[in-house]
Order: structure tokens, then sequence, then C-alpha cells
């Protein structure tokens, strides 16, 4: 089979403090991978080093076929970002934005082009594109950055914490491209989240963390039987708690 | 209310506020310690009379007299009537000396007006030690002849009484002498030497500012993670950052350059019209002729090293910045963040205005020449006073730190640091994720 993600043992440390231990897992192409954890556990370690912006300690992921320890100029060209309350550029329109991230991903103007179309679909901002992002209210843009994030169809999309802060109908929304974008473009997704519901109305597979660790990972149908829960809030509670 | 009071004060006597203070306090007292030294070396002199006596008449043996009794050191050299004063001054190792002229005891005698020469030894424009250092031993000579003349002839003209003694100035550097007043020579280039290091200044604090708040903004926002994850070269980001801040840096010098020489372009030939066009623009045009013949007027090339040196301050300045930016936890941490340029922009920029850093000794002049800036500060001094090897060595200097700079800018945006580099981020992250 072949992985969009490919994790094996992969480990960091902050000083004394090991925040991440010996993690794998694998996600296929097309699929919804949910790291579920509290505070401190360990998921933005792993979503900033699989981004390339933290070098392991040991262990490797290889992401498209290219390592991010070896070849991480090669990574950044299969993989999208979109870090935990993200901003963007408030002097920019939401059009413009786009089209600068566009510039990052392609030198081909038609490709650009095709890109920012794509982008501005996704997130469905419409007329407001032409305004300045200083207007714009939270959910337009995490709207925006997310469509940004998809827009050049990674091999992989990295979200943490994708609708915090959003309410109900903006995190709809938001789940709704995600679950669209891996159906549509093949975009495998790793995305870390405090919402169990959201994960579980979301993602594939899963894997609760705590200190650094996997306690439990598998399709959210094993997590619920694994943990005899009703759903993955109790299957959470009980992993982590040990119940 | 006193709950309240600990509180605000707890929140405003924090660690930046008290660096801050820091740094003022030291500035403080740098620049007083410079100006006392300059001061000191100026009082130390105050009793020294340099006297070149052309007459070597009973006269100037009884005016050297009357200055000994006055209580001055008088050093007396007899010279011939029109000597190289250049290397006069250099031999007896004096800055500036009186010339007493051939005839002056014939002068005292018949009541006639005498000229006395007034020569300075040009070896920096800074105003203050210009000021501090121009015709001191003239001014007490004139005052002594003057007083010689008053003696003898209580009872003549009074018209001519009151100024039988007129000066001359005569202004030596780079091993040559002209008859021109070292301080009018001095003003003619000074207009430019004292505008640039201005312009340099706000220069390197604007982009400074801009720069290391741009990337801390980016780094709260989190657009830099966005970036530093794209496909585009983390060495393209950089320079591209590096460039976009140059471009607006060189908007602020063109826009202040061309104010401030309107505004001294203006003041001249406002002056010129109201008080008298010819003589002025004469006077003009005649000192800088004299500094022309003493080799002070740098040639284009010239121009072009002082630029080179320039462009690799703000290079430097860009550079640390983004370093410095990048390892900032947001944007209130800027300010403290940029204090090490600014000090080191502010210590030479300020030190060139009040003292001569080229002719410091000892340790104060390692660590002056130490902070990269000092070299474009002393540039278009190194250039008027011909100190080449200085020059060249400021302009290598800084090319390296300038490389090295780079090499480190490249190497932590490369690294984990910008996002691990402090313990306290290091806690709230392990605590936040």
């Amino acid at each position: 089979m072949t992985y969009a993600l490919d994790v094996q043992k992969l480990s960091k440390s902050y000083g004394k403090k090991q925040a991440v231990r010996e993690v794998s897992f694998q996600i296929a192409e097309g699929e919804i991978f949910g790291l579920m954890g509290m505070n401190g556990a360990g998921k933005t370690t792993i979503l900033r080093m699989l981004a390339t912006l933290l070098r392991p300690d040991s262990g490797d992921a290889l992401i498209a076929g290219s390592s991010i320890v070896h070849a991480p100029d090669k990574v950044r060209r299969s993989i999208c970002y979109l870090p935990d309350e993200a901003g963007a550029y408030r002097t920019m329109t939401g059009r413009q934005y786009l089209e600068f991230i566009a510039g990052l991903y392609f030198h081909d103007e038609d490709e650009q082009e095709a890109c920012c179309r794509l982008g501005e679909e996704i997130c469905g901002l419409g007329d407001a594109l032409t305004q300045k992002i200083s207007t714009y209210s939270r959910g337009m843009t995490r709207k925006l950055v997310l469509a940004r994030t998809v827009m050049p169809k990674p091999r992989l999309a990295i979200l943490d914490e994708p609708t915090s802060g959003l309410d109900v109908l903006n995190s709809l929304d938001i789940r709704g491209t995600i679950r669209r974008c891996a159906e549509e473009f093949g975009t495998a997704f790793l995305l870390s989240s405090h919402h169990m519901q959201e994960v579980q109305t979301t993602a594939h597979r899963g894997a609760i963390m705590k200190d650094g660790q996997f306690l439990a990972m598998g399709t959210i149908g094993e997590l619920l039987e694994t943990y005899e829960a009703q759903n993955l809030e109790e299957a959470f509670e009980r992993a982590v708690k040990g119940v | 209310m006193m709950h309240l009071l600990r509180k605000e004060l707890r929140e405003l006597l924090n660690k930046q506020m008290l660096l801050s203070l820091l740094v003022t306090f030291l500035l403080i007292a740098m620049i007083g310690f410079v100006m006392t030294n300059t001061m000191n070396e100026t009082l130390s002199e105050s009793g020294q009379v340099h006297l070149l006596d052309a007459d070597d008449s009973d006269a100037s043996r009884a005016l050297v007299k009357t200055l000994e009794e006055r209580g001055y050191t008088v050093s007396r050299e007899v010279i011939s009537e029109e000597p190289d004063y250049a290397q006069l001054l250099a031999s007896l190792d004096w800055s500036e000396a009186a010339m007493l002229p051939k005839g002056y005891g014939q002068a005292l005698s018949e009541g006639e007006a005498c000229e006395i020469g007034s020569i300075t030894m040009l070896r920096t424009t800074s105003a203050l030690s210009l000021t501090m250092a121009a015709g001191g031993s003239a001014e007490i000579v004139r005052s002594a002849v003057q007083a010689a003349y008053k003696q003898a002839y209580l009872t003549g003209d009074l018209a001519f009484m009151q100024d039988p003694v007129t000066t001359s100035g005569y202004t030596v550097a780079n091993g040559k002498w002209v008859q021109a007043d070292a301080m009018s020579v001095a003003s003619s280039l000074t207009m430019f030497d004292q505008v640039m290091p201005l312009i340099l200044f706000l220069l390197v604090i604007l982009t400074v500012q801009t720069i290391i708040t741009a990337v801390a903004t980016e780094k709260t926002d989190k657009t830099l993670e966005t970036l530093l994850s794209s496909p585009m070269p983390r060495s393209t980001i950089i320079i591209a950052k590096m460039l976009a801040a140059l471009i607006v840096a060189v908007i602020y010098a063109v826009t202040y350059g061309v104010a401030f020489v309107l505004t001294l372009f203006g003041t001249v030939s406002d002056t010129a019209s109201q008080v008298d066009i010819g003589g002025t623009f004469e006077s003009i045009l005649d000192t800088r002729a004299a500094a022309q013949t003493l080799g002070l007027q740098i040639p284009a090339a010239g121009w072009l090293g002082v630029v080179m040196q320039l462009v690799l301050t703000i290079g430097i300045a860009l550079t640390a910045s983004i370093i410095l930016g990048g390892l900032v936890e947001d944007a209130k941490g800027s300010q403290t963040a940029s204090l090490p340029i600014l000090v080191c922009t502010m210590f030479p920029y300020l030190f060139s205005m009040l003292s001569d850093i080229r002719s410091m000794e000892g340790v104060p002049r390692i660590l002056m020449l130490c902070i990269p800036f000092t070299h474009t500060f002393i540039a278009t001094s190194c250039m008027r006073f011909h100190d080449m090897p200085l020059f060249w060595f400021g302009l290598a200097y800084q090319a390296v730190f300038l490389g090295v700079m780079i090499f480190a800018a490249v190497r932590l945006y490369q690294s984990d640091l910008l996002f691990v580099h402090s313990r306290k981020y290091r806690k709230r992250k392990i605590h936040a994720d």
C-alpha cells in the first residue's frame, strides 16, 4: 500500500522533557487521521516535525517517499501546514492572499490561477475576497487559511486544531471541506484536535496520545470497541485515565 | 490601593524596562566619560603656548617673558619667515601654534599694526574636538601682544589701539598647509560629514525596528510557520525580507538626504542673498579650494568606498534584525531585541560627533572599532585624512561580519531555534500542545 505519510519511531525532547516518544503510524492517500490528546501530550510537536519546522531527535517520517530528516526541501513540496490559530496577512485582500500562497507553490501562472480559483471555491467567501483580511471575522479567516492549505492539492495536509475557537456552523463547514478535499483530491489529512466529536465525524482513523506516546490507535470503530465506549469522548477518557 | 499599586509596578518594572534603563545609563556615562576626556586634554594643554617666532627680537623675547609671567608654559621655536608649517608642526609634535611674524618688534616700536598667524593641524572634522582644539595659542598670544601695544602707546590713536593686532589662519592637514582658517575649512566639509551619520543613524533605527517587528508579528500570527513549511527556499525568504527592508530604507534615506540637502542649500543661498552674494560664495569657494589643496576633498572613487561601507552597515543591521526578530517571543519583545543594534549605532554616532574615534587609544579604541557600524561613521574622516589602512580594515571587517551574520541567519532559519530557543517558550509549548 502507498502511504502519504509513514512515521517511524519519531522522538523529540525539549531539554529534559521528552515531548514525543518513538511514535509510529501511517496515513494512506485520501485518509483523514486524527490525533487526540490533552494539552502537552505532544500533538503539536509531531505536526511541527512533519511540517519540517522542528528536527526530530531520532526516528524519521517519509512523506510521499521523502524523508523529513534527509530531504526536508522535497517534503515541503508535498505538504501544506496549517498552524493552530494561524492568521493571514491583514493588509492583503483575501484574493491577494490566495494569489500569494499560490505563488509559493507554483511557478507557472496558469497553475497559480487554477490554484487560486480552487481556493476561492473552497473558502466560499465570494465577494468578501476583495476586502482586506483585517475586516474578516475569525470564522472567515479560518475558512480562508484552510482553503490556502488545501488548494495546492498537497499529498499531506497537516492541520493543527482546524476548528479551534469557531462556532458550530463554521466548524461544520470546515469539517465538510476537509472530507470533500480528501475524497476529491486524494489529499491525506493529519489533524490534531481537542474535540472528540470533530475527530469522530471527520477522521477515518485516529490515535489517543498521552505524555508523547500513543495509548491507542485505529479506526474510530476500533477505538470505540477497544474502550467499550459509546463515543470518542468516553473512549478518550477511559484511555487517558486508564479506567 | 497598595494591592493595585504593587500590581501596576510589577507590570511596569519588568526586565525590558530595567535593561533599557541600564543601557541608557551606560550610554550617558560613556558620553560623559568621552566629553570629560576631551575637555581634560584641552584643559591640560590650556596652560601651554606654542609659539613660532619668525622675528626673534627683543620684543618677541619680552612677549615670551610676559606670557610666562601670566602663568603660561611657552614652547618657542625660532623659524624662518615662511617655513613648511606641516613639516614643522609634525616635527615639533604640536597640534596648533601661534606665529609671530618677522618685523613684529619693529611694528611694535613704530606703532604699526601686526598680523599674528594662527596655525591649526586639522585631524578631525568632529565639531567638539575642532572647537576645543583650534587657535588656543594664537588667542593667548594675541591678547598678550595687544597688552604690549597698549602699554607702549597709552596716549596713542584710540581707534588704532582698539585693534592693533589681527590674526591670519593657517591650516595644516595631510602633510600640506594653506593660508585659510581651520574652522572655515572644516565647516565646508562638516556640512556633509555631519548629515551622513545622522541619515545613517535614522536609517538603521527605522529599518531595524521595521524588520524586527515584521518578523515578530509573522511569528505571532504564525504566518512565518506557513512560509517556512512552504516549498520556497528559506534563503529566498530571508533575502526577500532583507531586500524589502533595504528598499524601504533607501526610500527613507533618499527622502531624508534630499530634505537635508535642500535645507542646507537653501540656508546657504538665503544667507548669501541677504548678506553679500559675491563675498559669501567667494569665501565658500576659497575654503573649498583650501580643502582641495590640503587633500581633504574625497574623490568619486572614495565616495564609492563610503557608500560600500554604508551598504554593508545596512546589510548587517538588516541581517541582525532578522536574527533577533526570529528569536523574540512576540511583537512586544521586539523593542528589547532591537536594543543591541541601537546601542551599536548610537555609540559610534555620538562618539563620532563628540570626539575623534580615529585618535582614540587603548581599550576604548579597540571596543569602538569592534562595533562594525563605527567604520561607516568614520569612513569620510578616514578618506579626508588619508587613513586608508583603517578604512580598508573597516570595509573588510564589515564584509566579513555581514558574511557571518548571513550564515548565522540562514542556519537559524533552517534550525529548531526559531521555535524552541528559550526556556520560557519551551515550557509554554510543552504545556500547550
